[in-house]
């Protein structure tokens, strides 16, 4: 192979692995947008989106992607309950309780789902694993053309929920100032609610479209998410709904690149080592314009 | 004032005879004590400061490798101690100097970076650190032919530490630097209007916190005898000792102690129950302290008591 | 001999808006300056400008003679800005006694001198049987008292007083007025943007006027609340 082509295949895998970081990122990124919140436990939620597929695979033999049906209402509900029960709670504290909070509850998840499943790495075998489709030399992962497809129709759905409904628009107006949000009678408390839930439900899918690739575990799994999730965030432009997918896409680029052309050892600090100069002497993101957009 | 020394001498007291008395619990209660000590040295920056860092497994892995390191090269623990805490607190000068411009939460996500950066690098220097396998303390030095490898002496050291950590608590508490520390976590600004640079209070609460922490960093590692990086450099480590603070509450000379006990206590209660899943009591009582009781456990007693006093001087 | 505080030509620009053009203003020891001017006139933004908290695009600030003008905030009080805050800012976690103990740290680096320092204005300010309560609990006259007693806690040579008469009730003011007038009489050059018309002609020695962050008019109080432009600037045009 030329050179060339392996870069090309190096990008290929960078602006996949960029689309499945983006993925996990989106819903981190909107609740940071519209909340303010740095929602450390959404890296478990990603976790146990995987979980929900192993089950419902182990137990009504399940294609992962079906369990979608059963899993995005649930993960919907779970991350209203979740705002409700806690954050609402907290939601004039300083900010850091809800960082707090949100790492307390990655610790209840994790641990929880250790003490029910156990410790060992699970996963669904499913026969399209390994297809991959060849493109001019480039060999690309079916699964993750899906994750990238299902990061594409994530993002679309929830730009035209956004912008195309009147509960987004209430949802940006909640974002963009919560007190005049208040004051034209929008219940941003309720918005608040909604917009965790959503964020919950985004980690979910993002969890039930990788387990075909990887093997899920319950405690470090989660952390790793979440630190992904907030480089993605952070990368793109905190709180912009459409940079998740840029900054997922530069992630995946710059440690793609990183390990091949670097030390692959580091694949992860390079992704990390972009977050902190970002987040030091560009803290609006690489695309974001002001931080308040959603 | 006079109570935090009587609390001090209480804990020295019941510390040396505790071996005596339960020699057979030893290892709990060296793990109580590095926790109280790395809780009340994560204060320094943490509460008293009011810079909540996600990264101290950092500090605590630094000393322990630079006390595996010299004891494989014949650097004496005695010695390797100050240096691990000199060079603990180098490391921390060059983190915040690049990282304190970021306030609240981000600075507590930067924390986490760097010290997911610092892991990798210990992970695979293995020129440095051993590399993923971890490495041996082979030999340590006998002084006084005392056994540095024995439960006994180890609990003595690390009871030392944590009286050691919470004494400097109780006099940076009651001097300039005490109140300096507080009034940047206060309100930065106003503390520029009292003459105070924010940045350099940081730094300097920073480097005390790091350097206190490597000191126990380096008992930790005696006490292990073998030290793997991708254990003792872990986020959940670093997550572990800011919430023993926090939940003990923060910027109150015993609330990490405090934590210290509850939390290994509970988790060594829990241990037969929960097994390995021993940190959902952290993830339980994080979320009942910040619903609950923000100021932690301790913290609230505190206020209680100053308001009561207050309010019953202020009747009289 | 105004030359104590000297501000020249100072202009502060927040994106394209000129919040205060090219103003300059010069007080000396024992010499109150009210500065005045509508809301948004810029008079709190000069007086960061000046203090080192909003920076400045253009001009001088010098103290004694020195230019401080690029310090930052932090060094301009060692050197002698002591400053309020429009809002009171107190240090809510501390009592009453440690939120002055912070900046009298500054002159008296060991406790003891400290306190006695912190003590001292206190008395001064007659928050001294107030020590030991917690600053949060304060009402609305104990705080501006307290925030007083931190800036001069800084032993200043320039006292920066941001609205400190603003929402007091009739005896406290009158309080206040004596107490700024004690300060200036020890030899204190104080600088006070003010809302307050009674403390202001009665305190001031010069008033400087801004309006749209220019200085429409100075000189003597009663001179300058009968100068037509500032009647219209209070009061509009049209």
């Amino acid at each position: 192979m030329t050179d060339w082509v392996i870069l090309l295949q190096n990008l290929a895998n960078g602006v996949l692995m960029g689309g499945v970081y983006a993925l996990v990122g989106v819903g981190l990124t909107l609740v940071f947008g519209v909340m303010r919140t740095i929602n450390f436990a959404h890296g478990d939620f990603v976790v146990l989106g995987m979980y929900a597929a192993v089950l419902f695979n182990a137990l009504l033999g399940f294609d992962p992607y079906l369990s979608l049906v059963i899993a995005v209402p649930v993960g919907f509900l779970t991350g209203m309950l979740v705002e409700r029960l806690v954050l609402a709670r907290i939601v004039d504290a300083p900010p850091e309780s809800a960082l707090l909070a949100t790492l307390g509850i990655s610790l209840i998840i994790g641990n929880a789902i250790l003490l029910t499943v156990g410790g060992e790495p699970r996963s669904v075998q499913v026969a399209y694993a390994s297809t991959t489709i060849s493109i001019g030399g480039v060999h690309v992962s079916m699964v993750l053309l899906v994750a990238g497809a299902a990061t594409v129709a994530a993002i679309a759905g929830l730009y035209a929920l956004l912008h195309r409904t009147e509960i987004g628009r209430a949802i940006r107006a909640t974002a963009e100032n919560r007190l005049g949000a208040e004051l034209v009678g929008i219940d941003t408390r309720a918005i608040h609610a909604i917009v965790f839930g959503l964020g919950t439900m985004l980690a979910v899918v993002a969890g039930v479209t990788l387990i075909p690739l990887l093997f899920a575990t319950p405690t470090n799994m989660g952390a790793v998410f979440t630190l992904k999730a907030f480089v993605v965030t952070v990368l793109g432009g905190l709180g912009s709904v459409g940079a998740a997918i840029a900054g997922g896409i530069v992630l995946g680029v710059v440690e793609v690149l990183g390990a091949s052309y670097l030390a692959s050892e580091y694949r992860e600090a390079y992704g990390l080592a972009a977050f902190l100069l970002i987040l030091l002497f560009r803290p609006e993101g690489l695309f974001g314009r002001t931080v308040k957009r959603v | 004032m006079t109570t935090h020394l009587v609390g001090l001498g209480v804990l020295v007291v019941v510390g040396a005879v505790y071996p005596l008395v339960f020699p057979g619990a030893l290892t709990i209660a060296i793990a109580v004590l590095l926790f109280a000590g790395w809780a009340t040295a994560w204060d320094v920056l943490g509460g008293w400061n009011g810079q909540v860092s996600l990264g101290h497994a950092s500090f605590v892995g630094l000393g322990a490798y630079v006390v595996a390191i010299g004891a494989s090269h014949g650097i004496a623990p005695w010695w390797a101690l100050p240096l691990a805490a000199v060079a603990a607190a180098v490391l921390a000068y060059g983190w915040g100097w690049t990282t304190f411009r970021l306030r609240g939460p981000y600075f507590s996500l930067s924390t986490i970076a760097v010290a997911e950066i610092l892991r990798l690098i210990a992970i695979n220097e293995g020129w440095l650190t051993g590399g993923a396998t971890g490495v041996f303390i082979a030999t340590l030095p006998e002084p006084f032919g005392i056994d540095l490898f024995s439960r006994t002496a180890q609990f003595y050291l690390a009871l030392a530490f944590a009286a050691g950590v919470i004494a400097t608590v109780i006099v940076v508490s009651r001097i300039r630097f005490g109140y300096q520390l507080r009034a940047v976590r206060e309100d930065e600004e106003a503390a520029m209007a009292a003459g105070l640079d924010p940045t350099g209070v940081k730094l300097r609460a920073f480097m005390l916190s790091a350097a206190l922490t490597a000191v126990g960093g380096g008992l930790y590692g005696m006490v292990l005898a073998f030290i793997e990086p991708h254990v003792i450099f872990s986020l959940l480590l670093s997550v572990q000792i800011a919430l023993t603070s926090i939940i003990g509450g923060r910027g109150t000379v015993w609330g990490p102690a405090v934590g210290a006990l509850i939390l290994v206590g509970a988790g060594e209660a829990f241990r037969t129950t929960f097994a390995q899943a021993n940190l959902l009591i952290y993830g339980v009582l994080i979320l009942a302290v910040v619903l609950f009781v923000p100021r932690g456990i301790v913290g609230e007693l505190v206020r209680r008591h100053v308001r009561r006093r207050y309010a019953r001087r202020a009747q009289s | 001999m105004r030359d104590v505080l000297r501000a020249e030509e100072v202009t502060v620009r927040f994106g394209g808006v000129t919040a205060v053009k090219a103003v300059s203003l010069a007080l000396g020891a024992g010499e109150i300056l009210g500065l005045i001017g509508p809301n948004g006139a810029g008079k709190t933004t000069l007086f960061n400008a000046i203090t080192g908290f909003a920076p400045m695009q253009a001009g001088r600030v010098t103290l004694e003679g020195r230019d401080v003008g690029t310090l930052p905030a932090f060094a301009r009080t060692r050197l002698g800005f002591g400053r309020t805050f429009q809002t009171e800012r107190p240090f809510e976690e501390l009592t009453v006694l440690e939120n002055v103990l912070v900046p009298a740290f500054l002159t008296e680096p060991r406790r003891r001198e400290a306190e006695r320092l912190a003590l001292a204005v206190l008395g001064e300010v007659g928050l001294a049987d107030r020590h030991d309560q917690p600053a949060a609990d304060l009402n609305l006259a104990r705080r501006r008292r307290l925030e007083l007693a931190k800036a001069l806690a800084v032993t200043p040579k320039v006292l920066f007083l941001d609205e400190i008469m603003a929402g007091l009730n009739p005896p406290a003011l009158r309080e206040m007025i004596a107490l700024v007038r004690r300060l200036a009489e020890r030899g204190l050059a104080v600088l006070m943007v003010e809302h307050i018309m009674q403390a202001v002609v009665e305190l001031s020695d010069h008033v400087v006027v801004l309006a749209s962050g220019e200085t429409i008019a100075e000189g003597a109080p009663c001179d300058v609340m009968a100068n037509e432009r500032v009647i219209e600037a209070y009061l509009g045009t049209d």
